[in-house]
């Protein structure tokens, strides 16, 4: 489904990633993980288009992607979450939803009427109450942004989401709710995963296997209890490696 | 009130009662009145020329006079030197000022916010010396030419051409806004790269409206020096002109095409009024006071007062956010 091969990208003096290859099958929900600065979000923005990589590839159903924006990769079906929300401050959350429901195509955008029906449903479907509808983003809790982002992201009905600590700075309550949701979502459309999250114990449930990153490169693979009991990992969390 | 139940069918219904009153009105005033509102009615179609491009994406031009100037300068050179009969000379300054504005405005779109601004005040700034040093036989130099030749010839003929054109253009870009396309617009004018990850190709959309703001920049500008029968750079290409359409349209509200008319039509009246107190330049002075007192009071312009002021006398249904 998703492929990257090789892919190195560096900041200056600083080597990001380097030589990162991935392979993520279709269905599949892949953890990643690694201490503070190890690359997980610069190997999204690689993935996303939002960097170019010194070097490897990224293929997407097997078809290079290399070449495609940002909003070409979304059409195609590779979408993302941000680690902090950012939604459209000064409208609504129903119209921030409506932007992300708006197509690619000056003809289809000329339109004067809105799907009020669909948007209301895919706030319902991430949790929202109607009166929330109307809320502006700054009336809402932080798991609440979350499931807005969440919203956004998945009206470009997505084949490959990318996650992006779904789970910071939330309740428990909250972290409950949105990996219900993910669960959920995942059953019914068969949607491959790629998670990044420092919360181990939410992203557990949520995984096949793991993926460790650390200073750039990918240091371990397998199954979440081989991956957090393998003791190089916990060398490179705990900085005693 | 009852059968105006949405939004769009109360805002038709305004644009009707607009257009009665402003046929109804060169019948109702004098002469000179009626002239200071064919200039009102040219700054509102340069106003949502503005608007339409800078309104809601954030992307300030300073530029506009650039635009407009294009338009201005292709029909009277066509005209003045070649001839050219003001139907075929007014459609090829409106092509000219697409694909002229493209060339230079297109790769600007590229960078944001203050940057941008800038580079399009540096267009108009180089045009303006570009047009007194190249060919000043051809263009005039800095005393332009004049005695072009006018489409049609009096107050009142004039008057109605302007108001046609104001009608046609100003409903068309109120309507645009309404779609999908304005939502677009004012997402992209708060996170244009969350408007890219929802798969928006922004950079087509960005052409799109620039293209129309270019249509009526240039087809205002071509209709403007014909009316005036002259053209010189420093009446278009000036800080001053600039200056008239960005605050017509933020005193109006920008983003809403109604705002920048309405802010036009008051910015015109207003220095007409103040002409007989105050005949020189100081009342530029008296005006951007004012309109520096509006903006800080009521950032959203004319049109949020004008929204407000219907909404306390009961019109409009209450508790519903303006979208």
């Amino acid at each position: 489904m998703l492929e990257a091969t090789n892919l190195s990208k560096s900041f200056g003096g600083l080597q990001a990633l380097r030589q990162v290859a991935l392979r993520v099958e279709a269905g599949d929900s892949i953890g990643i993980i690694g201490p503070n600065g190890a690359g997980k979000t610069t190997l999204f923005n690689v993935l996303t288009g939002e960097l170019k990589p010194d070097s490897g590839q990224v293929f997407l159903d097997g078809m290079a992607i290399d070449a495609e924006p940002i909003h070409e990769r979304v059409k195609l079906g590779l979408a993302r979450t941000y680690q902090v929300p950012r939604p459209f401050a000064d409208i609504t959350v129903r119209e921030n939803i409506r932007v992300s429901m708006l197509k690619d195509s000056i003809t289809f955008m000329l339109k004067l009427t809105w799907d009020d029906e669909g948007e209301r449903q895919l706030a319902e479907s991430v949790g929202f109450t109607s009166q929330q509808l109307e809320q502006l983003p700054s009336e809402l809790a932080m798991g609440d942004l979350r499931k807005l982002e969440l919203a956004r992201t998945l009206a470009t009905n997505p084949k490959v989401l990318l996650l992006d600590e779904v789970f910071a700075g939330l309740t428990y309550g909250e972290i409950e709710n949105i990996s219900n949701l993910l669960i959920e979502y995942r059953k019914s459309r068969g949607t491959t995963y790629l998670i990044v999250s420092h919360d181990l114990k939410a992203l557990e449930p949520l995984v096949d296997s793991v993926v460790v990153i650390h200073g750039g490169g990918i240091l371990k693979q397998g199954t979440f209890a081989e991956v957090v009991n393998d003791p190089e990992v916990q060398d490179a969390y705990l900085g005693t490696g | 009130m009852s059968a105006l139940k949405t939004p769009l069918q109360r805002g038709i219904a305004a644009w009707l009662v607009f257009a009665i009153v402003m046929v109804v009105l060169p019948h109702l005033v004098g002469t000179g009145v009626t002239r200071s509102f064919v200039f009102a009615m040219y700054l509102a179609i340069f106003a949502i020329s503005w608007d339409v491009m800078s309104g809601r994406t954030g992307y300030i031009s300073f530029g506009h006079p650039f635009l407009i100037g294009i338009g201005g300068y292709t029909t009277a050179l066509l005209t003045y030197h070649l001839h050219w009969p003001l139907y075929f000379s007014i459609p090829t300054a409106v092509l000219m000022t697409m694909i002229g504005g493209t060339l230079f405005f297109f790769p600007a779109l590229r960078i944001r916010g203050t940057y941008f601004a800038l580079v399009t005040l540096a267009f108009m700034e180089l045009i303006y010396g570009l047009v007194q040093v190249i060919a000043p036989k051809v263009t005039g130099g800095t005393r332009g030419l004049s005695g072009l030749d006018s489409l049609v010839t009096g107050a009142i003929p004039n008057y109605y051409l302007a108001l046609v054109v104001l009608l046609i253009l100003g409903f068309s870009m109120w309507l645009l806004i309404r779609t999908h396309i304005g939502t677009a617009l004012s997402a992209i004018g708060m996170d244009e790269d969350a408007v890219r990850a929802s798969g928006i190709n922004v950079t087509k959309l960005k052409l799109f409206t620039f293209m129309l703001s270019a249509f009526t920049a240039g087809l205002g500008g071509a209709l403007y020096v014909h009316y005036l029968g002259s053209i010189a750079p420093r009446a278009l290409f000036d800080v001053g002109f600039l200056f008239q359409i960005l605050v017509a349209c933020l005193l109006g509200g920008a983003g809403t095409i109604t705002g920048p008319i309405a802010g036009a039509f008051f910015l015109t009246f207003l220095l007409e009024w103040l002409r007989p107190y105050i005949p020189g330049s100081e009342r530029f002075l008296i005006y951007g006071t004012f309109a520096l007192i509006l903006y800080v009071m009521q950032p959203n312009g004319l049109h949020e007062l004008i929204r407000l002021g219907i909404k306390r006398l009961g019109l409009l249904a209450p508790g519903r956010r303006a979208s």
